[in-house]
């Protein structure tokens, strides 16, 4: 466990133009989330969510405020080593799953590994062991037109998993999914962070995930509402 | 690896529109294949026709014959070469020489008994060594004058198709040479019409004859020469062999020049030059438009799949891999497509030549020509190369794009 917050978030603000509306994303945001953590971000659509995530990311940078990424200041790394921190720290879930379709599940988990330079035997071992754990050995080479949604959505997060990173950023994990899946991939974050000890933040509106949250970050109108804190699973 | 297979697979997603973009390339590289045979074809086949058709690899005439005037076909007999059985005998036992014919060239009236009479350009040799040298007369009309030096009185001339026609003459018939020997005589000589032939040049037919070596020396009282010209069993070995002969008659009183074929002949460089420009032309063209159609087909591809770009770089993929993705799917596209069009290309050669097609006379020539088109192995190679250029650049636009993609913008993308 490292002794920085992985994410440590003063002020943070983001203002978007949409035409002639200039929307007010973010308006000052404090966040702390420390390793192995589960936070749950929650709050009604336009409440800056997806904006917060991009911005804990480094998908996108902030108008004011200041973000340290496991004790580095995002201000100071350019974007090679923004991309560098993704690659390595960061894993990633997204609603619609963005799998590249042209790859097979196993082929699709492998992908950060291979960027990150793990070799071809070990990156199939390991995207193999990952899918695996989240329930998918009958499927390393079916491709994402192949699987069902559920399915989709655990290959994601064998992806996101599978490099070991210090935290997964997910935005609507559960929002293209039925209930019963839902629970089921919410059931999965919190296995694997318990025993891989990767913090999770997830951005959702849907009230059984926010009942089941170890800690929960409530956003309103780009402010923190309410933050519960205690985010161990 | 993973990029050029990625690249590879997603060129394979939409079937019908990377047929078509293999397709145009496929056509653009068939098209350069083709036509690149079709000029080297004729390139050589014109070299060949003007190298046997009288003009040899290698000329030697004096200096003083040749300086400033290499570019001619004539050379007056005031400037021959007196000693040019010796230079013969030199020349002709270096490697790679087929022979030395000697040439003279005369030029004066011809008249006949019916009172017609017309200039002529007269040129005369040794048919036995032109005969070994592949030089070829086409006969039309009547026979080819003996190989032996003709007996006075017995002095035979071919006589071109356009000249025999303003004279009056055919096979058999006598007609009367007139021209001017080295000290400015006027001589005359008799002879006997043995053929009539073609150049295959229709405005030199108009103005042509051939005569025995014997004879012209006869008719300009003289035992010179207006120069030899050498054969060699390879063209391309043209400037190598120059050079030996250079160097064999480099002490040679009064001094000789040693001319190469392609400077006697400027029609062939102009040829060339003009064929050059039309392939260009024509490449352009191409170059253009296979730009044009898979520049649109790659910006498509890029357009719909902005989302996964996103998905890439937020998972740690730089922008030089993603931009390098578009950018090898456009390799690919260039290779795939170039390597199907030399494939089209040479099946397209095979049957065009199978099928033995005959084209009309060029301007100026009397001949039909048979369409042949050449495997040039560097048009192979080369035209997939360019493929790749042109499909480098045609990827330009929207690796430009990609590149600048902004990660949440593209997430976001429908």
């Amino acid at each position: 466990m490292t002794a920085h917050p992985i994410f440590d978030a003063h002020g943070l603000a983001k203002r978007y133009t949409l035409g002639q509306t200039k929307v007010e994303a973010l308006r000052g945001v404090d966040l702390q989330v420390r390793a192995g953590e589960v936070l749950v971000v929650a709050g009604p659509s336009g409440s800056g969510k997806s904006t917060l995530l991009h911005l804990l990311g480094t998908l996108d940078e902030p108008d004011s405020g200041s973000l340290e990424l496991d004790g580095t200041a995002v201000a100071t790394m350019n974007e090679g080593a923004r991309t560098l921190f993704r690659r390595v720290r960061l894993g990633f879930v997204f609603q619609t799953f963005n799998l590249l379709p042209v790859m097979s599940a196993r082929e699709n988990v492998e992908l950060p590994l291979w960027l990150a330079g793990v070799g071809g035997r070990e990156r199939r071992a390991r995207a193999e062991a990952v899918l695996a754990e989240v329930g998918l050995e009958r499927r390393f080479d079916h491709r994402p037109d192949q699987l069902s949604g559920g399915e989709r959505q655990r290959v994601a997060i064998a992806r996101a998993i599978v490099h070991r990173p210090l935290a997964v950023l997910a935005d609507e994990p559960t929002g293209n999914l039925d209930s019963e899946t839902a629970t089921g991939v919410m059931d999965l974050l919190t296995a694997l962070n318990r025993s891989g000890g990767t913090a999770f933040v997830v951005a959702t509106h849907d009230p059984s995930l926010i009942a089941r949250a170890p800690r929960l970050v409530s956003l309103h109108d780009g402010r923190v509402a309410a933050d519960s804190g205690g985010g161990v699973a | 690896m993973k990029l050029l297979l990625l690249a590879l697979r997603n060129l394979a997603r939409n079937h019908r529109r990377t047929a078509i973009s293999l397709a145009v390339v496929a056509t653009g590289t068939a098209a350069l294949v083709l036509t690149a045979g079709f000029v080297a074809f004729s390139f050589e086949g014109l070299s060949e026709a003007m190298i046997h058709g009288g003009l040899g690899h290698l000329e030697i005439a004096l200096e003083s014959a040749t300086e400033g005037r290499t570019a001619t076909l004539e050379r007056s007999v005031s400037e021959g070469m007196a000693d040019w059985e010796a230079v013969q005998k030199q020349v002709e036992a270096l490697p790679g020489v087929l022979a030395a014919a000697p040439t003279l060239h005369v030029a004066g009236m011809a008249s006949t008994g019916t009172g017609k009479s017309a200039a002529f350009l007269g040129v005369a040799g040794d048919p036995i060594r032109e005969r070994r040298m592949g030089f070829t007369v086409r006969l039309r009309q009547g026979e080819s004058m003996a190989d032996a030096p003709p007996r006075e009185g017995e002095d035979q001339v071919l006589v071109a198709q356009g000249l025999a026609q303003t004279l009056g003459v055919g096979p058999g018939s006598r007609m009367t040479l007139l021209a001017v020997d080295p000290e400015g005589m006027l001589n005359a000589l008799d002879v006997t019409v043995a053929g009539l032939v073609t150049t295959g040049v229709q405005e030199l037919d108009t103005r042509y004859l051939r005569l025995h070596l014997h004879s012209a020396q006869r008719l300009l009282g003289t035992t010179s020469v207006s120069n030899l010209v050498v054969t060699l069993d390879r063209t391309d070995r043209t400037g190598e062999a120059q050079a030996r002969v250079r160097s064999l008659l480099a002490g040679h009183q009064p001094p000789l020049d040693v001319v190469p074929w392609t400077q006697r002949a400027p029609f062939y460089s102009q040829v060339r030059a003009l064929y050059r420009g039309i392939f260009w032309f024509l490449g352009s063209i191409v170059f253009a438009l296979v730009v044009l159609a898979t520049s649109n087909t790659l910006a498509m591809s890029v357009m719909e799949r902005v989302r996964e770009f996103g998905t890439l770089r937020a998972l740690g993929t730089s922008i030089g891999q993603v931009a390098g993705l578009v950018g090898l799917e456009a390799l690919w596209l260039g290779l795939i497509g170039g390597l199907l069009g030399d494939l089209l290309g040479a099946g397209l050669i095979v049957v065009l030549n199978g099928l033995n097609i005959t084209m009309a006379p060029p301007p100026g020539a009397v001949d039909p020509i048979e369409l042949r088109v050449l495997f040039v192995p560097q048009a192979f190679v080369g035209s997939v190369l360019l493929m790749l250029v042109v499909l480098a650049l045609a990827a330009g636009g929207p690796v430009l794009r990609v590149a600048r993609l902004r990660i949440v913008e593209a997430l976001a993308h429908n």
